[in-house]
């Protein structure tokens, strides 16, 4: 089954299917929509619109709503599907490298600069690659997409029937998102198509925007591991508050409220000491769930990761690169090149910064509830206990969202890429400076070589 | 009440430096409130204030650029567009740093006070505890500081329009307008780091208690030795003999094994008989803590009366659980303020930082360029001058590196306090003490005050020598570009007598001159311009 409207997945009608599909999968929609019952409201119902193209584009199983808090594995029929979408992702990506090797796509690399053509080709070949990575990496990691959102589900669950509280996900971010990949992705093809002067032939069509669904389509992926990991910081959180209850400034109030004024409504007040067993209890229970959830997020996501940034880092570099090489020339400044560099640079650093605030903000809301721990202070040595014991426990515990173990995603990540990318522009300048000047006379100009180069080695040296 | 009057804000001392920020417009906060109460409360006006001060600089500043700018009219019109963006950059990076600091200090304005009534509360509950924080110190530190960043100011300004300017123009005087940005920096970082240290004072203090706690036993036990050697022995032979033996292996080793061996038969019996049974391998261990309690209790009185003086805090358990209950929220308390404190200044402490290294780098590669008579922008034309170039940079890198040792002490001490801590449990020697210092120890570990821009980097030695190691290897990079630029215009205006094609390059020679400079220039912005780019997007989210 596949709940959720189809027609937000088609919004930028990238999808190329079938309308007997459609239908099909418009009715499965109407099944669907009377079967689970309106007023369970779950997360599942936030972040609707991307899970509906993540289906539908095949990287997540179609899965069936068995109960609002349930999901189970994906039927025959649909299994058919996601299947067949993917032997289309991948005809299309061999037709692509196929294109892209024997010379079909001549007419894309019209720059008259050699090495902008091939920086702009290894562009497209690691756009690919990503994506291919991405849907390989999906499909056999399927079941444990599945298995995280049945994980987090249960937790929900647990923590409805404790506190009958239940969690405020802050997802409206997601929409955004896809909303701004899709226009500049719609964008950047329709740039690229005016570009051209001379007619385009098909092939040409087809690796554009095959190339920008590709990239569309990475992007959205990286939108939807960072929803996950905002869903697991937004659930920390609430331990942490329902933790933070009990720490001694909170307590503190508790003793002047009841002393000044008795008949205080209770809403607001912190929970009395003598509950703190059982609920500090039900919170670890919890925090060892979600801290596994945690980890097999990273685990199920961390080579699509890796692979994305360092596509995106590629593409920023080389495009930086070659807004300044548009601007200094100024001879020809184009405006379609320098929007198209803009709608890039714009689009990979939004990425970036989404992925690593919100790896950031797991991570730190996970980290915070030892630090919300170490402020209960109680003379019962039964209580300090529990607290010895979680407290113990977490001195080991690693908690960091890394890239397949390359390197830790956080808000520093972004700081490191960028000063990386800096680096490396430097260098291309100096490399282009060098060829120019060898153009511009090709005797006596020797000496200029040994230094330049030796400042990139120099600076190479001390970066690393 | 009485605990108030004794117990006074830190606030009291920063009243001249308020003075001085609210007259010249950083801070907004309502002066008349700050004057009665020594509170910071918010002022709609000021806020109108300090905007209007804020353009008003910005204003001027510009003029004074626009005015400058003539001066280098040969230079701009060779230049490339980029570069030229970069240079705009460079030049405004001041006005920028400013502008953050006077933002930021609209967005806090609120926050602030609650801070120092934090620092307060925090202050009370030490004097409760009898540890008094000696707060004169600050008045002091923040009247060097204010006097140290004037001198410099008014030192670079007026040595450099006495020795470089122009001065039958008019509007050079226009010169005086570059020093405001870098001057309300220095205030608004003078007040931060006054503050940073008040923090450091405060675990200092703890820090300082747990000390002398130790101390205070280690005085006592000795005294008790002393007694116990000079005293009958006759006592000591009906206990064990093990308590003379570890005697004589000296206090500290003595006091290991003491725990150790607590510890591990402890451990070993608690596992089986439970909590609550009496262990008899630690009562023969700790007889002699009790003993010795027991005689300076019988011989008191028949002793001279020095020896009340050496009664111990740490040989009673229940009272000092408290008390280090007490210090291990104290603790957390200032941490607390000192991450809130970090968190209110994190952007401009971020401009700060990039400023010091651009500027840094700037400044000594234009230098270099003076010493090669080349031409240097006209809003570094203090590099003409070493003497004020080297005032110039002692000042800058004095900002910079003042505010990250500071931020690394005040981690180091709040770090130290565990070690105090463990020290007052090895001493001590007690079992139940040493289960209570686990404990807090358990929780100290968690306190974490770590001082960072924006979570980019953390403000420590370590950073500092990473920004020597970028500034160096930047200037190293400028200056080979500038060698190799001067070594192809030498080359090709000795090719240009003998080959006619080079004839046209040698006449372009100064505009070649020009863009190598530029393109060094744009080397150095590079750098910056990803620092920005960063900033802007962790902003946009």
């Amino acid at each position: 089954m596949c709940p959720g409207p189809l027609s937000v997945s088609m919004k930028g009608s990238k999808i190329k299917q079938s309308p007997t599909l459609q239908r099909e999968n418009d009715e499965i929609v109407l099944d669907d929509s009377m079967g689970s019952s309106p007023k369970s409201k779950t997360f599942l119902n936030d972040i609707t619109s991307i899970l509906v193209i993540l289906k539908a584009t095949g990287l997540m199983p179609l899965y069936v709503t068995l109960t609002a808090y349930e999901l189970g594995p994906p039927k025959i029929l649909n299994r058919i599907y996601s299947i067949a979408i993917h032997f289309m992702v991948h005809a299309m990506t061999i037709f692509n490298m196929y294109m892209l090797f024997t010379g079909g796509s001549n007419q894309l690399f019209y720059s008259y600069r050699e090495t902008d053509n091939i920086n702009y080709w290894i562009e497209i070949l690691l756009c690919i690659v990503t994506y291919t990575t991405t849907v390989v990496v999906c499909s056999k990691n399927s079941k444990a997409f599945l298995k995280i959102l049945n994980e987090t589900l249960k937790v929900d669950e647990e923590i409805q029937q404790q506190f009958s509280a239940t969690i405020v996900n802050d997802c409206g971010f997601a929409v955004k998102f896809i909303i701004l990949i899709l226009i500049f992705q719609w964008y950047i093809v329709l740039l690229k198509i005016l570009l051209i002067n001379e007619p385009l032939t098909v092939t040409s069509y087809v690796i554009i925007s095959v190339y920008s669904i590709q990239n569309a389509l990475s992007s959205i992926f990286i939108v939807y591991s960072s929803i996950l990991l905002r869903l697991l910081s937004v659930r920390f959180a609430y331990l942490n508050s329902i933790i933070n209850g009990y720490t001694y400034k909170e307590q503190q109030k508790t003793r002047r409220f009841r002393t000044r004024i008795p008949t205080k409504d209770q809403a607001t007040l912190p929970p009395p000491m003598s509950s703190f067993p059982e609920d500090s209890l039900f919170a670890f229970r919890m925090y060892n769930k979600l801290l596994r959830l945690y980890k097999s997020v990273n685990e199920s996501c961390s080579l699509i990761l890796v692979v994305y940034m360092g596509y995106s880092f590629y593409s920023i570099t080389t495009t930086t690169y070659n807004l300044f090489v548009q601007i200094t020339t100024q001879l020809e400044m184009s405006l379609n090149i320098l929007q198209i560099c803009f709608a890039l640079l714009f689009s990979h650093t939004a990425m970036l910064a989404l992925l690593s605030r919100c790896s950031g903000e797991a991570t730190d809301q996970a980290n915070l509830t030892s630090q919300i721990l170490a402020r209960v202070y109680e003379k019962s040595k039964e209580y300090q206990n529990i607290v010895d014991k979680f407290l113990t426990k977490s001195i080991k515990q690693e908690m960091q969202f890394t890239a397949y173990g390359f390197f830790v995603i956080d808000n520093s990540t972004l700081f490191k890429i960028f000063s990386a990318v800096t680096t490396y522009l430097v260098i291309l300048i100096q490399f282009k400076q060098l060829e120019e000047s060898k153009l511009d006379d090709s005797g006596g100009q020797t000496t200029t070589t040994t230094p330049a180069l030796a400042s990139t080695a120099a600076m190479n040296e001390t970066i690393q | 009440m009485s605990q108030q009057q004794t117990v006074q804000t830190i606030l009291l001392h920063f009243s001249e430096l308020f003075l001085l920020c609210k007259v010249m417009g950083i801070y907004p906060q309502n002066w008349k409130v700050f004057q009665r109460y020594h509170d910071l409360k918010k002022s709609n006006v000021g806020v109108l204030f300090v905007i209007f001060v804020m353009l008003a600089i910005v204003v001027l500043y510009n003029l004074l650029i626009f005015s400058f700018s003539e001066e280098d009219s040969t230079l701009k019109a060779s230049q490339s567009t980029l570069t030229f963006v970069i240079g705009i950059f460079l030049t405004y990076i001041g006005l920028i740093m400013m502008i953050t600091d006077q933002l930021s200090a609209i967005r806090n304005q609120k926050h602030l006070g609650e801070i120092y009534d934090r620092i307060r509360k925090v202050d009370e509950r030490l004097y409760r505890i009898g540890c008094v924080v000696n707060n004169s110190v600050l008045e002091l530190r923040i009247r060097i500081m204010i006097a140290l960043t004037f001198v410099c100011e008014i030192t670079i300004m007026i040595a450099a329009y006495i020795v470089l300017l122009d001065h039958t123009k008019w509007n050079s005087l226009l010169w005086i307008f570059s020093c405001l940005p870098t001057l309300y920096n220095s205030l608004d970082k003078i007040w931060f780091s006054t503050t940073l240290y008040a923090l450091q004072q405060r675990f200092a203090v703890i820090n300082r208690a747990l000390e002398d706690m130790v101390q205070v036993h280690e005085r006592y036990k000795a005294m008790m030795a002393h007694r116990k050697r000079s005293g009958s022995n006759n006592m000591v032979k009906n206990k064990n003999v093990i308590n003379d033996i570890l005697f004589d292996l000296g206090h500290e080793e003595s006091l290991k094994l003491n725990y150790l061996q607590n510890e591990l038969r402890g451990s070993g019996l608690a596992g089986k008989l439970g909590k609550n049974r009496v262990k008899p391998v630690i009562t023969v261990a700790n007889s002699m803590n009790n003993f010795n309690q027991f005689q300076s209790i019988k011989k008191q009185p028949t002793k001279s009366a020095i020896n009340i003086h050496y009664e111990s805090e740490l040989s009673n358990v229940s009272r000092v659980e408290d008390k280090l209950n007490d210090f291990c929220q104290l603790h957390d308390e200032i941490c607390e303020i000192g991450k809130k404190l970090n968190e209110l200044w994190s952007y401009s402490i971020l401009v700060l930082m990039a400023y010091g290294f651009l500027i840094f780098t700037a400044q000594l590669y234009f230098l270099y360029c003076a010493t090669q008579d080349q031409p240097i922008p006209s809003l570094f034309l203090s590099a003409k001058n070493a003497l004020i170039t080297a005032t110039f940079l002692l000042y800058t890198a004095g900002k910079c590196v003042y505010i990250i040792y500071l931020s690394w002490r005040t981690s180091l001490e709040s770090k130290h306090t565990g070690i105090c801590l463990h020290k007052c449990g090895v001493v001590a020697d007690d079992n139940n003490l040493y289960e209570i210092i686990n404990h807090l120890s358990l929780k100290l570990l968690n306190h974490s005050v770590d001082f960072t821009a924006c979570g980019f980097f953390s403000l420590d030695m370590e950073t500092l020598y990473g920004v020597a190691g970028g500034i160096t290897s930047y200037l190293i990079i400028l200056i080979q570009f500038n060698l190799a630029a001067q070594q192809a215009k030498d080359a090709a205006s000795s090719h240009g007598t003998n080959d006619p094609s080079q004839i046209s390059n040698g006449a372009d020679n100064s505009s070649e001159d020009v863009n190598d400079y530029s393109t060094a220039l744009t080397t150095l912005m590079t750098s910056t311009a990803s620092t920005i780019i960063t900033a802007s997007s962790s902003a946009l989210n």
